[in-house]
């Protein structure tokens, strides 16, 4: 009998080794990751950065890191990586989407692109889009309540697909609670995400003719946004408020300026990806949306009255149920002939 | 259109083509002199960035703007001797040492950055603070726009004619004029060409230096890697559109600046035209300013051209 007891423990100990070991195998052992700036922009890197940072603590794997790598051909990087044992490569970067593919078909690693549909394969490439239009209708609608003068701008550093369904989001969001508000959009540049004098600039222009909310979407570009809103005063006198994108810079607000922010957690589409590795479903599209918790709207500033609180948080709600349909535009050109029909110059 | 094109809008545009054209000007200014040497400094662009870096690290490190500023000069400075030293003692390519002191400035601005704030982005809070000038800046319409500036603003501009006297009237810009056109004549008159060379681009570093300290803080109030967006490039273009005189290289400025300052003030105003279009503006109106007035361009006989005694 003792014989056999202790037969069975130490079958039962090797079937959870090895069963551990198994699960051990199942995830990447080195993911990397590359990105367009430095990964302390506040913003779209950062959120790379830390998000995969967040989840390679969760699953003990290691995290190969290439940021400030710019817009242009990343082979290099990329081979690299492959070089040094990665097992997937996250491009984080809607730029990377042409040698992203190529890497993979190449050398058979694993890659995870960025707004990229059409080359979605099983097995070997994972895309991520974004859908944060419903934080951004938070935004708008947020926008609409709070403005004084009835007249709420749009800075953007650039017009990719991101950008401009977020603009489209805040713009409807902003007609749903204030459906007489002038809306001004201004474009910084084709990839001004870094121009802060810029972003500067264009808001400077905006408040000279009344804005008194700014929603910008800028990276590095946004620090200039939020120095206007600061240094600037409404026409009446009162502040300029400020709505951000991706991450949070209450910290730096010593104006107290930021009305919130439409927060992104990229861990939550990480954790999606390692879980279609564990489960061998890899190689399909993920979603940085509401309904999975990615996108939300920072809490917003103490001015907002409490019962304007109250309606972000029943539209929070109406958002993540479909009860509130919020468009979705991705294309520069259909964004403008949006704003123009329902916010005419 | 009209409805929003309003007087605070003309004031917006006047005073954001000041602080627009304010660190091109800075840098074209010095660029002339380098280019009139005989020199092309491709490194202006990594100059600037440089320049925006060190002065916001030491200004906000030591609580002091003005040590802020003296901190880009001496950084402009050096990397115009380190330019200086490559291609005027070691007689190295300049167009490849520009592009090198370029590339190097961005990527240890950005290293250092890092190293030394993390993921934070301070902000300086004493900084961009503008002076108004008396009674001028009462003026209606153009006074606050005009004279309600960064200091540095006002300095640029009172040295376009200062730079001019310099070139056209001195001995030292006869010299600098000569070296860049016929090294070996000037040589042979008794000009030390190294000499006037070297002073060229150490006072085209101090330029880019300050040019860069602009942005971060004359104009804003913090650095953020990438933010000279170019603005080095655009100098060296205008230089050429200027034909190498400080006056002109003046006005190319302030046509770009103004340029850069309608891209914003179209769109606000409600202009029923693409961004992009409207973003295209400040390259059109230089390409269509370079068809008209530059066709007859002389460049510096001697750009680009090493000089060593004996050898022509």
């Amino acid at each position: 009998m003792r014989r056999i007891i202790g037969t069975a423990m130490t079958l039962a100990i090797v079937i959870c080794f090895s069963t551990s070991l198994v699960l051990a195998a199942d995830l990447p052992k080195l993911v990397g990751l590359t990105i367009p700036e430095a990964g302390t922009d506040k913003g779209w890197n950062e959120q790379g950065k830390v998000g995969l940072e967040a989840i390679a603590a969760k699953y003990g794997f290691k995290m190969e890191l290439g940021e400030a790598l710019g817009y242009g051909d990343i082979k290099p990087t990329l081979r690299d990586m492959v070089k040094k044992g990665s097992d997937l490569i996250i491009c984080h970067a809607s730029g990377y989407q042409t040698v992203a593919p190529e890497i993979a078909r190449e050398t058979g690693v694993r890659v995870v692109t960025t707004e990229n549909h059409k080359d979605v394969t099983p097995g070997l490439i994972s895309d991520i889009d974004t859908q944060p239009q419903g934080g951004c209708y938070m935004a708008g609608y947020l926008a609409g309540k709070m403005t004084r003068s009835n007249i709420v701008g749009i800075v953007t550093s650039g017009e990719p697909p991101t950008w401009n369904r977020m603009s489209a989001g805040f713009a409807q969001g902003l007609k749903a609670s204030n459906p007489g508000a002038k809306l001004l959009y201004s474009l910084i540049g084709e990839a001004a995400y870094a121009d802060a004098a810029g972003a500067k600039r264009n808001s400077e222009d905006q408040i000279a003719v009344g804005a008194d909310v700014i929603f910008g979407m800028g990276d590095g570009a946004s620090f200039g946004m939020l120095q206007a809103c600061s240094s600037k005063k409404a026409k009446d006198g009162g502040k300029v408020w400020f709505i951000d994108v991706i991450g949070d810079k209450s910290s730096i607000d010593r104006a107290d300026v930021l009305l919130s922010s439409v927060l992104w957690d990229m861990s939550v589409v990480y954790d999606e990806i390692i879980q279609s590795w564990k489960d061998g479903s890899f190689g399909k599209q993920h979603w940085v949306a509401m309904d999975n918790g990615a996108i939300r709207l920072l809490e917003p500033n103490k001015a907002v009255p409490s019962d304007v609180r109250k309606e972000i948080k029943d539209l929070e709600a109406k958002l993540k149920s479909g009860a509130i349909a919020v468009v979705d535009i991705p294309v520069a050109a259909d964004l403008h002939k949006f704003l123009n029909e329902h916010f005419p110059k | 259109m009209s409805s929003l094109m309003d007087m605070a809008l003309i004031g917006a545009v006047m005073a954001s083509t000041l602080r627009g054209t304010t660190p091109i000007l800075l840098g074209a200014l010095g660029e002339t002199f380098v280019e009139r040497s005989g020199l092309l400094n491709l490194g202006l662009e990594g100059m600037m960035v440089a320049g925006a870096f060190a002065s916001f690290l030491v200004g906000f490190k030591l609580d002091s703007l003005m040590l802020g500023f003296v901190a880009a000069a001496a950084v402009g400075m050096i990397l115009g001797l380190l330019f200086g030293f490559m291609t005027i003692t070691l007689r190295v390519n300049q167009i490849v040492v520009g592009l090198g002191i370029t590339i190097f400035a961005h990527a240890s601005c950005s290293f250092l950055h890092r190293v030394i704030f993390g993921n934070q982005f301070p902000i300086m809070f004493t900084a961009g603070q503008t002076h108004e000038v008396p009674l001028l800046s009462k003026i209606p319409l153009i006074g606050q726009p005009l004279f309600n500036q960064h200091w540095l603003l006002y300095l640029t501009f009172l040295s376009v004619p200062v730079l001019y006297f310099i070139m056209y009237k001195t001995s030292l810009g006869l010299r600098i004029q000569a070296v860049g056109e016929t090294p070996w004549a000037a040589d042979s008159s008794g000009v030390n060409v190294l000499k006037t060379r070297y002073i060229a681009i150490l006072f085209g570093g101090i330029m880019g230096g300050l040019a860069g300290a602009f942005m971060s803080l004359g104009d804003l109030a913090f650095f953020v890697p990438n933010m000279i967006m170019g603005r080095g490039y655009i100098a060296i273009v205008v230089v050429m559109l200027g034909k190498w005189d400080p006056l002109k290289v003046f006005l190319g400025a302030l046509l770009f600046g103004f340029s850069m300052s309608l891209t914003s003030a179209l769109q606000v105003a409600g202009v029923k035209v693409s961004p992009d279009f409207i973003l295209m503006t400040p390259y059109l109106v230089v390409i269509a300013t370079l068809l008209i007035f530059a066709r007859s361009t002389n460049l510096p006989a001697a750009l680009c051209v090493p000089y060593e005694r004996g050898q022509k």
